[in-house]
């Protein structure tokens, strides 16, 4: 039966061999491996070989953040209505295409971090480099937003945009963890509303108006 | 009361917030009748019809915000017109038409769900914003092979949120509409029951299929098709119905013979449901009826439709008939069936809601003693108001601790009340028809 024919391809995508590896045995096992010896025994490499893919299991899990930003990334970008958006809408895309994204791996991610304790510690650490790229593209949303003016320049804190909203990214993650309603549509009406209530901040609101009120009243007396 | 409905733009999420912004109303509220009463020391003619005014404007306001339940609940409260006073109705009517949009990219989530496409993939045309809101959800415009198509979308975690609202909405439905708690509890079951249903878009377009075959053969009405293949749990997809609402159309000065051809299609529609099919479209409020150009009337969200079980229409309707009010035995009898009066009331209790509920019953079943009826008669509704208004702040009424009249009876009421209203907005003439044992 079995045929000779799959007799050590030339090669083996190995980068991603791990990645699958290690999700299987986070889903099968409910934990990381105890060593990076074993693994890559079970995955019948040797450990150096390992290494010249991934330097530890932080790494691994750092990427795999990162493939389903990309991968969200590669989604919406992929839509036509994309382009004609407001940031606002853009941002909304975004995440709603993540949590669906997020979904495919939920079982993975649960058992990662929905002990609160441990992902207090692991979680900033894991989505370091997602948080990177990710602030790339907060960034070119809010340049755009201010050039649409659906984000009011105001000093000092429209410098902090981008981290108040990878604050609002991890809010959604926890949300969606601990969520419970059919179809997740409860995530769905959280990120729904966030977005609207951190739009809404950063627009141009009556606080800008009283501000400028109060500014003048100042000067002039 | 020339305040605008605010654009508004974030909806109170969790539960807390739900909660907070009832407990802020409900401040407000308070706040009003002590103003009321603080001006009528200074005023003492001032009369409450500007504490009801303020007291709508802040319910109302509250209520939009929450969306979901709690605005169908505002719904149900200005649909019993005969409940309120006035200036609440003026205001809650309101709620019946407005209600903040859902953002696109959370449609598009929508559609991949339960479609795996967005909404491009599957109409030709499809528009970006909300073109109608409907109570739970909203309604989007789609063309397809050359067909208009209305698109209802509904609101994620409705159906969630339906008992955790009724239960934000007890205490001030309480106030609202003077009813004791035992009172209140009989008939929020009921109404938990109708919304809970009403969020289950698989069986509104099963019902809505089965009554407009069911009542396709009455004259000058029109009723959307509905498609399967574009619609779910959460999305309904049916012919667009083009036409105005009532109140637009009455804006045309539409011909007397127009509006009576329309508010006859609405009786018929309603005497063949309730006599003959024992369900009924239970949600009579202008938007859900549209008049087109020919002054046929389009029917469309059959969200709302309530059984009517044999003992309860066999029980009810005949206090519909002529000279009831003259036949005590009988009437006495019935008011028992029903649970108008029970063995529980005081002797003084008997005789007082006998003389409330046949003051009642021969008001509301006028136009069931002629053969046609002229429901442009606006001294007959205001006799009904007052009625309302008598009986709800009579001290007899607020003190009892029963609750009365059988469940099934809100939604009937509920329906009766609405197609009179929606027919004295008509100005129309209608033959009042009814089956042979009620003449």
């Amino acid at each position: 039966m079995e045929t000779t024919t799959t007799k050590k391809t030339v090669k083996k995508d190995y980068r991603k061999l791990i990645l699958e590896g290690y999700v299987n045995h986070v889903l099968e096992h409910g934990a990381e491996p105890a060593s990076v010896f074993k693994f890559a025994k079970d995955l019948k490499m040797k450990e150096e070989e390992f290494y010249t893919y991934f330097t530890s299991f932080e790494s691994i899990k750092s990427s795999i953040w990162v493939s389903i930003f990309d991968s969200t990334l590669e989604q919406i970008e992929a839509q036509e209505v994309f382009k004609e958006y407001s940031v606002r809408e853009k941002f909304l895309s975004f995440l709603f295409t993540w949590i669906e994204e997020l979904k495919k791996n939920r079982s993975y991610l649960l058992s990662l971090y929905q002990d609160k304790s441990k992902a207090f510690k692991s979680l900033p650490s894991d989505t370091r480099e997602f948080k990177e790229k990710f602030k790339d593209f907060a960034g070119e949303l809010i340049s755009e937003g201010r050039e649409s003016q659906e984000i009011a320049s105001r000093p000092v804190i429209a410098d902090r945009y981008d981290e108040a909203l990878w604050l609002q990214v991890v809010f959604i993650f926890k949300y969606w963890l601990d969520d419970r309603s059919p179809r997740f549509e409860k995530t769905d009406a959280a990120i729904e509303k966030s977005v609207n209530l951190a739009f809404d901040l950063m627009g141009k609101s009556a606080l800008d108006s009283f501000l400028d009120f109060a500014k003048f009243l100042y000067q002039t007396k | 009361m020339a305040s605008k409905v605010k654009e508004q733009e974030t909806i109170p999420v969790s539960k807390v917030q739900r909660a907070a912004k009832f407990i802020s109303t409900g401040a407000k509220v308070g706040g009003n009748y002590v103003k009321h009463y603080a001006k009528k020391m200074v005023n003492p003619s001032m009369d409450k019809e500007e504490l009801h005014s303020n007291n709508a404007t802040d319910i109302y306001n509250s209520l939009s915000e929450l969306k979901g339940s709690a605005l169908k609940v505002a719904q149900m409260m200005s649909m019993d017109k005969n409940l309120l006073p006035r200036a609440y109705q003026d205001k809650f009517t309101m709620a019946q038409y407005s209600a903040p949009p859902l953002s696109y990219p959370l449609v598009v989530k929508t559609f991949q769900k339960y479609f795996g496409k967005p909404p491009e993939g599957i109409f030709d045309t499809f528009t970006r914003s909300a073109v109608n809101a409907a109570s739970i959800g909203q309604v989007h415009q789609a063309t397809k092979d050359g067909k208009t198509l209305a698109v209802k979308i509904q609101y994620p975690g409705v159906s969630d949120s339906v008992s955790s609202d009724l239960k934000l909405v007890r205490p001030f439905a309480l106030r609202l509409l003077n009813m004791n708690e035992k009172e209140l509890d009989h008939y929020m079951e009921e109404v938990e029951e109708r919304l809970v249903e009403e969020t289950d878009y698989t069986l509104e377009v099963k019902r809505s299929r089965e009554i407009s075959e069911a009542c396709a053969h009455i004259p000058n009405l029109r009723f959307p098709t509905y498609y399967d293949e574009f619609s779910s749990e959460r999305v309904i997809t049916m012919d667009w119905i083009s036409g105005k609402h009532i109140k637009e159309w009455m804006e045309t000065n539409p011909s007397q013979q127009s509006k009576n051809q329309v508010g006859q299609a609405l009786w018929d529609f309603y005497h063949h449901q309730v006599h003959n099919l024992k369900q009924v479209h239970a949600d009579p409020h202008p938007g859900n009826f549209i008049i087109q150009d020919d002054s046929r009337l389009g029917i469309i969200d059959f969200g709302c439709v309530k059984v009517i079980p044999e003992d309860f229409y066999r029980g009810y309707f005949p206090l519909m008939k002529k000279g009831m009010v003259l036949r005590e035995d009988e009437l006495n009898q019935i008011f028992y069936s029903l649970d108008f009066i029970s063995d529980r009331d005081t002797e003084e209790e008997k005789i007082y809601f006998r003389g409330v509920f046949k003051d009642m019953i021969s008001l509301l079943g006028m136009p069931f003693h002629v053969d046609r009826f002229d429901f442009a008669d606006d001294g007959y509704f205001e006799r009904i108001f007052q009625l309302g208004d008598k009986i709800s702040n009579d001290k007899m009424f607020k003190k009892s601790r029963q609750a009365r009249g059988s469940r099934h009876g809100l939604y009937i009421n509920r329906t009766y009340f609405g197609l009179y209203n929606l027919l004295n907005q008509l100005q129309a003439e209608v033959d009042t028809t009814k089956p042979e044992w009620l003449k």
